[in-house]
């Protein structure tokens, strides 16, 4: 819908005309939702004001950064932070960046690798904001979900600046917590309308040692990327196992001994469609390999500090690998494809090829937490997959599922995805139900409940049984958002 | 195709913002990662290709609403084909062709952008892509003594295009490569004043209905030249023979080289000598139509198999970029003495565009310009004296833009450099 | 005011104390705090009397302050900061409610020592990861809370680690548990299905922990913390290295860290060492004091249970090529003070007296968080604020730990003094209020406010106290939690 031509002006007396698009033709671009407009700050200041125009205006903002996922509400602004673009600071003596919304992750990790630095880079793609928060590839090294952020500036839904942690007493970003309790505690972004109430405009983010070269340098041409040598201080293999308790068994004795860079849970498909670069050479390579593992596994990279290093954690892997039966996929150790896992775990841009390539699209059901317990579960839910995959409604992938050790094993990460064509409406509907089963079964025999939905899928089942959260979430929105602007769909409210 | 024809590959877009960066893995630092002008320019998604695909994908459903700012996203764009190879480094789905469509729907639905139109209307009457204010097209050639493509037959044909042939300026290209391929020894023709427009500039433009009556009038010429073989130096020429004719049906068997591989293929084979020490310091602009765009046609056709997956009978191979012409150009700038070659960032299949493509120096020169800037600064980056490309129309730009900013960047074109290292040419 | 009989029919009426030498204990501490005396002191033993307390509290508007370690305190944060109010004395509740070696996690009450769980926890083979040399009437528990700093740093991912999970009692009287304790189910089903209350993120969107660490018991009482536990190693080997400037050992500390080489590290100037290894500020603490370097780096290059010789091999060897390369010189010992002797001591809860109060029987401290290239700069700082005061600048104790891998450190000046010398508590107090402002001023983060400076703290970081006191009002709308602390 067009804004009023009034609350037009106002928003671009704030950004410009140039910056802000409320044509309703255009707004389908976005997420195929009619938006109220779409608006453009370039800096902290432009976001207070435009989040304070909502409220005077009484108009719903969602912001957005590369915006791969979500869900987008009609009517709201949204608040496309694409001009929000940079690295405020690499602090190396403290372990730490801080960029602003629209950096990449690959951006920011291009300029860490020169100084010997990582960051961890989520499995939805290096494409994706800097400052997400979430899981990928590199959690077993370097931290995950929300653990990575530090201090963090935040424009509260009425429009006022907090900076949470140091940044909030002094000029630094190392620290996200205190004085005091930490506003942390709210500081969270995930798929909306339940995210944070309000606008991130920087967050600082933990730094970690990257064993790597400082670029990686690479022949051929899109899609077949090469490196022109494997890094000699490293080295990628992709174990399978006989079963999941022994897969996980070598997860965490691999864990417990420190010696994985990486540990990354895909299966036989997503193998194959990571290392393809269409889908009939995956449905090809798929059909080869699943043959060749004997179940379950997981990627491995091991990176030496030095020579002996090296030696160490290599010898401690197979010393493992032996105990637990875990055999390495010969595929995978050719170099023309174990390079390009290399590459695609440590700057992660395969997840478009294992979920939307394939179908189109794809639904999935993600969990961190033990991961013991959840993969029982996934077990489960593979198996419910097994007759979508007959039917032709969903992408033969196995039935498999997919996760790993966070933090060296001390947390962990499961998650089962169908893939689908979002044409067909049968699977689409068949989908749907698989999910909504397996995330009531996930509830019912108490392996977790899900922390990524929307909150409209929390229902007085689910509430209750994980503390009542939802009604403490909703007494926080209703003190932070005194004015509605954060959408919340099909939720009503606590106070009137 | 029609745009209809696209409605899977525009539904299959994911959002993932792939297409408005390089391919991820080729990211090496916080600049130039950025591949796409239009969004980096206009920065709401509407000016990236999955915005275009989205608003396609809506369009097909609910019908095309031309308001101003659809026509700006239609328009200020290059359709300089990045966002498809970026797209497909992880897809299997087209952009580039769905974005064409969109713009051809647009023109068909009475939207053409008038200046557009004006170039267009030029382009059919004077069969031109540029005003000829009085001049022949063979003009560049009086004196040189060319054998006339027009009057008796020829096997290789040195195609020149519009700028080159028009602009006093490019004009040195022509004579160049002309010396050059004589130099060589390749015996060719060229049509002169009767030389036409390749018309790959109006398909760009959304007018497909004139570039094929273009086209048409072109490949006649040709075929009554007797010419096996095309060569041209300008890029877009190259793409329109080699590619777009190939899709439309028109070019049979005509073999299309750019000046740039048969230059490699001369010096390799010691036909040409490049023995001058130029000592000069350059880098490389691989321009879209000789590039990404310049791979070569996949002919296909077949039905999405009914199911889960986005798969073809028979199987689709798409194009991704892989296969332009990359290699020739520098294994010629590496065999010319004291010529130092730095990449930038973007190169190859994910160079950044030069800003001419796409009609956007006529609809839109600010933004053209503003994409040349872009390009230029990133060449700077290099420490190179020089930037080299193989596509006339990017090198005007480029020179125009560093001339109307006051750099001291020099813009050559290949030939130019191969013509002053060779014993022929000189200094 | 809440009758006492209502409290003893939830506690027990033995666990309900208002006699003059009870009240008088719970009024006041080591600190500087003003003292204050409480209502009453009540000793719950499980967290439905907790919950019952703090419902009663709600309704009679009771100010309740928890206490969970036992005496000395040192912070002022337990003693009430309103009249009429009600010290809830959790250290009754000292379950050790499990130790679980597969998933490396323990629960614990809050009335758990450190003396307590140590040995637990290694008979499973694993450990936490400790704050130095707590006291030994310490709670685990009120420790995690407080965000004291650890001496791992390569097993603190997250500043709020090695916390996991809390189960939490809001100022309404509704219990909460955060992260997977959350649910589905109750504590005892999850564990039924394998469940260990590990992962610390969640319900949702939010980490519902954090609010509740660091908040000096404002929001809510803990009635019990499951943390993360590390493997115990099967093989140590400790080594110090003395220098008389630090910044040569904060670089060397930032390359183990950040290398993942070392376990416990740390940095103690050498009068905190020499206070440590001695009983007193008798000739012995003089001789230490004298023959340690200013500061000495601590660390442990350790190995676990595959090879463990070969990891602690190849670790040292790269240690070696980083201490060449820092001019640095790793040793066994520094002034006869064995690195074997260091790690011993600090693996374990300090023995009484508490190690601070040996040398004139009181102390401050004076702590913060500051990046690890302003640390060499706040010590000067400190130290000419401490020579102006006619603080003998020699005795200040400097504790660096770095933390979080690498993200900063935390900093602590302890300023000892004779409580029995007016002149001398007066010129500490001056000393530490002064500090504290400076030290705010070049960049210090006190993420951990106490006492009187607590307000100057807070304030400075105004918009985020806003939304404390939004959440406070959600989470204790009838200001009972603690009332005045953190000027929540």
């Amino acid at each position: 819908m067009a804004l009023d031509k009034d609350i037009h002006s106002a928003f671009a007396d704030v950004v410009g005309e140039e910056n802000i698009c409320d044509d309703p033709t255009m707004m389908a671009s976005y997420f195929k939702t009619d938006f109220a407009c779409v608006v453009m700050p370039k800096d902290t200041a432009q976001v207070q004001t435009i989040v304070r125009l909502c409220n005077k205006y009484e108009l719903q903002f969602r912001p957005i950064c590369t915006g791969w996922t979500g869900v987008f509400i009609p009517g709201t602004v949204m608040i496309d932070l694409r001009r929000m673009d940079k690295i405020i600071e690499i602090d190396e003596k403290n372990m730490c960046a801080v960029c602003e919304p629209y950096v990449t992750s690959a951006q920011l990790q291009a300029e860490l690798f020169k100084r010997g630095l990582n960051t961890n880079i989520k499995g939805s793609g290096a494409q994706g904001s800097a400052l997400l928060r979430g899981h990928g590839p590199m959690d077993q090294s370097c931290g995950a979900d929300d653990r990575n952020h530090l201090a963090v500036e935040w424009v509260t839904p009425e429009g006022e600046l907090v900076q949470i942690g140091s940044i909030g007493s002094s000029d630094e970003w190392f620290c996200g917590d205190g004085p005091g309790p930490s506003l942390r505690c709210l500081v969270q972004s995930t798929v909306p309308p339940s995210c944070t109430p309000g606008v991130f405009t920087k967050i600082a983010t933990k730094l970690y040692h990257w064993p790597g070269p400082e670029r990686y340098h690479l022949k051929g041409n899109s899609p077949n990327y090469s490196l022109i040598e494997m890094p000699d201080n490293m080295m990628l293999r992709y174990y399978s196992f006989d079963s999941v308790e022994k897969m996980i068994e070598a997860e965490i004795k691999l864990g417990e001994s420190e010696v994985c860079y990486i540990v990354y849970g895909i299966n036989a498909a997503m193998v194959s469609a990571n290392v393809t670069s269409s889908n009939e050479e995956q449905m090809a390579l798929f059909q080869q390999i699943s043959g060749q593992v004997k179940g379950n596994g997981f990627v491995v990279i091991i990176a030496g500090n030095s020579q002996a290093d090296f030696a160490y954690k290599k010898k401690v892997l197979e010393a493992i690998m032996a105990e637990t039966g875990g055999e390495s996929l010969k595929a995978v150790e050719r170099p023309e494809i174990g390079e390009i896992l290399m590459r695609q775990c440590t700057r992660p841009t395969g997840a478009i090829r294992e979920t939307m390539r394939p179908g189109g699209t794809f639904k999935s059901i993600p969990n961190m937490g033990q991961r013991d317990l959840t993969v029982r579960w996934a077990i489960g839910a593979g198996e419910a997959k097994l007759p979508l995959i007959e039917k032709g409604l969903i992408v033969d992938d196995g039935g498999g599922f997919f996760g790993w050790g966070v933090e060296h094993g001390h947390l962990g990460k499961t998650e089962i995805f169908c893939a689908f064509s979002p044409m067909d409406s049968e699977a689409n509907k068949a989908v749907g139900e698989w999910a909504t089963e397996q995330g009531a079964r996930a509830v019912e025999e108490k392996y977790f409940a899900l922390t990524m939905s929307p909150l409209e899928t929390i229902d007085e089942r689910t509430g209750p049984a994980v503390s009542n959260y939802h009604l403490w979430w909703y007494k926080v929105l209703d003190a932070l958002d005194p004015n509605g602007v954060i959408p919340l769909k099909g939720v009503s409210k606590l106070t009137p | 195709m029609a745009l209809e024809d696209y409605a899977g590959d525009m539904n299959m877009c994911c959002r993932c913002s792939a297409c408005k960066f390089i391919p991820l893995q080729m990211v090496s630092g916080f600049t130039h990662a950025n591949v796409c002008p239009s969004i980096s320019r206009y920065n709401f998604h509407f000016f990236s290709g999955g915005g275009r695909l989205n608003l396609g994908a809506v369009g097909l459903e609910k019908g095309f609403n031309y308001t101003p700012w659809y026509l700006s996203s239609i328009y200020n764009c290059q359709l300089c084909g990045a966002c498809d190879v970026s797209c497909k480094y992880g897809m299997d789905m087209e952009v580039l062709l769905p974005l064409q469509a969109l713009r051809i729907q647009a023109v068909k639905d009475g939207q053409a952008h008038p200046e557009l139109q004006k170039v267009v209307e030029r382009m059919t009457a004077t069969g031109s892509m540029v005003p000829p204010e009085g001049a022949k097209r063979g003009d560049w050639a009086k004196s040189l003594g060319l054998k006339d493509a027009g009057k008796q037959k020829v096997d290789v044909l040195y195609h020149v295009g519009c700028l080159t042939s028009y602009d006093k300026g490019m004009q040195k290209l022509a004579q160049a490569t002309a010396q050059l391929l004589g130099a060589a020894g390749v015996d060719f023709g060229i049509l002169g004043d009767a030389e036409t427009c390749c018309g790959a500039r109006a398909y760009e433009m959304g007018h497909e209905k004139e570039f094929l009556a273009q086209a048409k009038k072109s490949m006649e010429l040709i075929k009554q030249s007797g010419a096996k073989t095309l060569v041209t130096s300008c890029a877009t020429c190259y793409q329109a023979y080699a590619v777009l004719y190939d899709r439309f049906g028109l070019k049979g068997d005509l073999e299309v080289l750019h000046t740039s591989q048969l230059l490699a293929d001369l010096i390799e084979q010691g036909k040409l000598q490049p023995k001058n020490d130029l000592g000069l310091s350059v880098t490389y602009h691989d321009p879209c139509h000789l590039g990404r765009l310049g791979e070569p046609w996949i002919h296909w056709e077949g039905t999405k198999i009914p199911g889960d997956r986005f798969i073809f009978d028979p199987p689709k191979t798409y194009r991704r970029g892989t296969g332009g012409v990359y290699e020739p150009p520098r294994d010629v700038l590496r065999s010319l003495p004291g010529v130092t070659l730095t990449e930038m960032d973007r190169i190859k299949e994910y160079a950044w565009c030069s800003g001419s493509c796409g009609g956007v120096t006529d609809s839109n020169p600010e933004f053209a310009q503003w994409t040349a800037t872009e390009r230029i600064e990133e060449a700077l980056c290099t420490g190179a004296e020089a930037l080299v490309s193989t596509e006339p129309w990017s090198e005007k730009l480029l020179a125009d833009t560093i001339a109307a900013n006051g750099g001291a960047l020099k813009v050559y074109d290949l030939v130019e450099l191969v013509a002053q290292a060779t014993e022929e040419g000189g200094r | 005011m809440i009758a006492k009989e209502k409290l003893a029919e939830i506690v027990g009426g033995t666990n309900v104390g208002d006699d003059a030498a009870t009240l008088a204990a719970y009024s006041k501490d080591e600190s500087f705090v003003n003292e204050l005396r409480p209502a009453c002191v009540v000793k719950p033993h499980s967290a439905d009397e907790v919950k019952q307390l703090v419902t009663l509290a709600s309704e009679t508007l009771t100010p309740l302050v928890p206490v969970s370690s036992g005496p000395p305190h040192f912070r002022g944060d337990t003693i009430p900061s309103t009249g009429g109010a009600v010290v809830v004395d959790l250290s009754g509740m000292n379950k050790i409610v499990f130790v679980d070696r597969p998933r490396r996690v323990a629960m614990v009450e809050p009335g758990v020592t450190f003396g307590e769980i140590i040995p637990a926890a290694e008979k499973e083979g694993i450990r936490l990861n400790m704050p130095l040399l707590p006291r030994s009437t310490k709670s685990v528990l009120g420790s995690l809370m407080d965000r004291e700093p650890v001496m791992m740093p390569k097993y603190q991912w997250d500043i709020s680690d090695p916390i996991a999970c809390l189960e939490v009692v809001f100022g309404t009287g509704e219990d909460f548990r955060t992260g997977q304790a959350a649910g589905p189910g109750s504590i005892e089903e999850q564990w039924a299905v394998g469940g260990v209350q590990k992962a610390p993120y969640g319900p949702h969107v939010a980490t519902w922990h954090r609010l509740v660490q660091g908040a000096k018991g404002t929001m809510g009482i803990s009635t019990w913390v499951s943390m993360r536990c590390e493997l115990l190693p099967k093989l140590e080997e400790p080594f110090v290295i003395g220098s008389a400037q630090l910044p040569p050992l904060m670089e060397m500390a930032s390359w183990l860290i950040r290398l993942r080489m070392v376990n416990e590290c740390f940095i103690l100037s050498g009068s905190d060492l020499a206070a440590i290894f001695s009983e007193d500020r008798s000739a012995d603490y003089q001789r230490l004091q004298a023959a340690l370097p200013a500061w000495v780096l601590f660390y442990v290059v350790a190995g676990y249970d595959y090879f463990p010789e070969e990891r602690v091999d190849s670790s040292l060897s790269d240690i070696t090529e980083l201490a060449k390369r820092l001019a640095v010189q790793p040793a066994r010992a520094v002034a006869g003070l064995s690195a074997r002797e260091i790690l011993k001591a600090v693996q374990g809860p300090c023995p009484d007296p508490y190690w601070k109060l040996r040398g004139k029987g009181a102390f401050e401290d004076v702590l913060f968080l500051a990046p690890n290239d302003k640390i060499e700069g706040l010590v000067e700082i400190m130290s000419g604020l401490a020579g102006q005061a006619g603080y003998p600048v020699s005795e200040m104790g400097v504790y660096v730990q770095p933390m979080v891998q690498g993200c900063g450190s935390h900093c602590e000046f302890t300023l000892t003094y004779d409580p029995e010398s007016a002149s001398q508590a007066a010129q500490v107090k001056d000393l530490a209020a002064a500090a504290t402002k400076a030290l705010m001023n070049s960049g210090a983060f006190f993420s951990r406010p106490y006492g009187d400076n607590t307000r100057l703290i807070m304030n400075r970081d105004a918009a985020s106290l806003t939304i404390l006191r939004k959440l406070k009002k959600i989470f204790d709308p009838s200001g009972i939690m603690n009332p005045g602390k953190l000027c929540l």
